[in-house]
């Protein structure tokens, strides 16, 4: 008894989830990974959904936490294994996308949580209601973390600081 | 005229172009006289403009991850995983089974084949080759307590119409067998037969089988195996039922 109106409400999202988790992972096989979990998660709790909660936050506060798990696991394995790599896996076209400007660069060097706040915020356009029930915090704090995002942002972006962040990226 | 510097959040609706015309004004008032604030805000919006624009090249369709395949996927995955429960258990359960039904058997005779070997070297000859030929009971439970175990109990068949002959011993896999043969005069032959149950302590629960014209009837008790065989004829059936009464 699949629903196609269900259906059709995530497939209208798919790229927008997609395009989250590929600034997430940063490689697209984890990426392909990460949104078919969110939607098989999403299909099996979408009668727990509240009706006044936004879709689209609900699905990006699913992928966010699936991939928090994910790296947490993966943290503990690397610690298990004794070697630590470096945490952020590199999206093959991270290097070449970032070379060619500096605010994409300063994006991609940003931790998790700035990244994601980023581009909720100015690219997706949520509201800041809908990113405080994502990450599951007072509206205020939320405000705070933007400035702290933003300023991260700039300064990372800005002039000299092009050349160490694509440092950070290998 | 003096305005109150707008909130955090006033800041960010501001840049997100969140807010209305009389709001976007006021904030406007406030960063027009105070230009350091006003750079920083102006490079969030310019950060803002150029992350959408840059972002929106990475919106591409995603058709390998439509619901209604992850609803597939997931569906024969869960099948798959089923299916190999399903099989896992089977192959347990038939190789539990198969264990507990093989065990004992060794390489798969039938149950006593040993006493059956035993009667048909001895018996059809009517006792050539017997280790010790005597009629008299209390030496033939000598003979067995000191080659096979003191708890062993010869039956008594006299009333039966039996006789004992003598006795043989066999080397099995299973440790020293004997065989007690009996014999009523009228050319009828029934051998008692009696061994350890093995390594493997193999228990035989009671059964009677046929096999090449002879009749084993087996059973286990007090730590030894015994079976009673004879010809699959009229005399010889109605011979080990009395022996089997008598023994068990």
């Amino acid at each position: 008894m699949p629903d196609p109106r269900i259906d059709e409400a995530l497939r209208t999202m798919l790229p927008r989830l997609r395009r989250f988790a590929l600034w997430l992972a940063r490689d697209v096989h984890a990426a392909d990974d990460l949104v078919q979990s969110a939607v098989e998660r999403a299909l099996s709790r979408w009668h727990t959904r509240r009706d006044e909660e936004s879709l689209r936050s609900w699905l990006f506060a699913i992928l966010y936490r699936l991939f928090l798990d994910g790296k947490r696991r993966a943290t503990r394995y690397a610690a298990l294994l004794g070697s630590l790599h470096d945490e952020e896996a590199t999206w093959p076209s991270a290097e070449r996308v970032t070379e060619a400007n500096a605010t994409l660069s300063a994006f991609a060097a940003l931790p998790v949580e700035q990244r994601s706040l980023l581009l909720w915020v100015s690219v997706e356009g949520l509201s800041y209601q809908e990113v405080a029930d994502i990450l599951q915090v007072p509206i205020g704090t939320v405000m705070s973390r933007l400035s702290r995002a933003r300023r991260a942002l700039r300064q990372l972006g800005e002039g000299e600081t092009r050349a160490p962040s694509l440092r950070l990226l290998k | 005229m003096t305005t109150t510097p707008p909130s955090e959040h006033d800041i960010h609706a501001y840049v997100d172009g969140h807010l209305d015309g009389p709001h976007r004004s006021e904030v406007e008032r406030y960063l027009a006289r105070h230009p350091e604030q006003a750079d920083e805000v102006q490079g969030w919006r310019q950060d803002a403009q150029q992350l959408r624009a840059l972002l929106a090249g990475d919106l591409a369709p995603a058709p390998a991850l439509d619901p209604a395949l992850v609803r597939a996927r997931a569906r024969q995955r869960r099948r798959t995983r089923w299916a190999m429960a399903a099989s896992l258990f089977l192959c347990l359960t038939l190789g539990g089974i198969g264990g507990w039904a093989a065990r004992g058997m060794g390489s798969g005779r039938a149950p006593m084949a040993d006493a059956m070997q035993a009667y048909r070297l001895l018996a059809l000859d009517h006792g050539v080759g017997l280790d010790i030929t005597t009629g008299n009971e209390s030496d033939l439970r000598a003979w067995l307590t000191g080659r096979v175990g003191s708890d062993v109990r010869l039956p008594d068949l006299a009333d039966a119409g039996f006789r004992p002959m003598g006795g043989r011993l066999f080397a099995t896999d299973q440790g020293p067998a004997a065989m007690v043969l009996y014999d009523d005069g009228n050319g009828h032959t029934v051998s008692f037969y009696v061994r350890p149950p093995g390594p493997a302590r193999h228990m035989l629960s009671p059964g009677e089988r046929e096999e090449g014209g002879l009749l084993a009837n087996y059973w286990s008790s007090g730590g030894h195996n015994y079976a009673v065989v004879a010809m699959a004829d009229r005399a010889g059936r109605s011979a080990a039922e009395r022996v089997v009464g008598k023994a068990i």
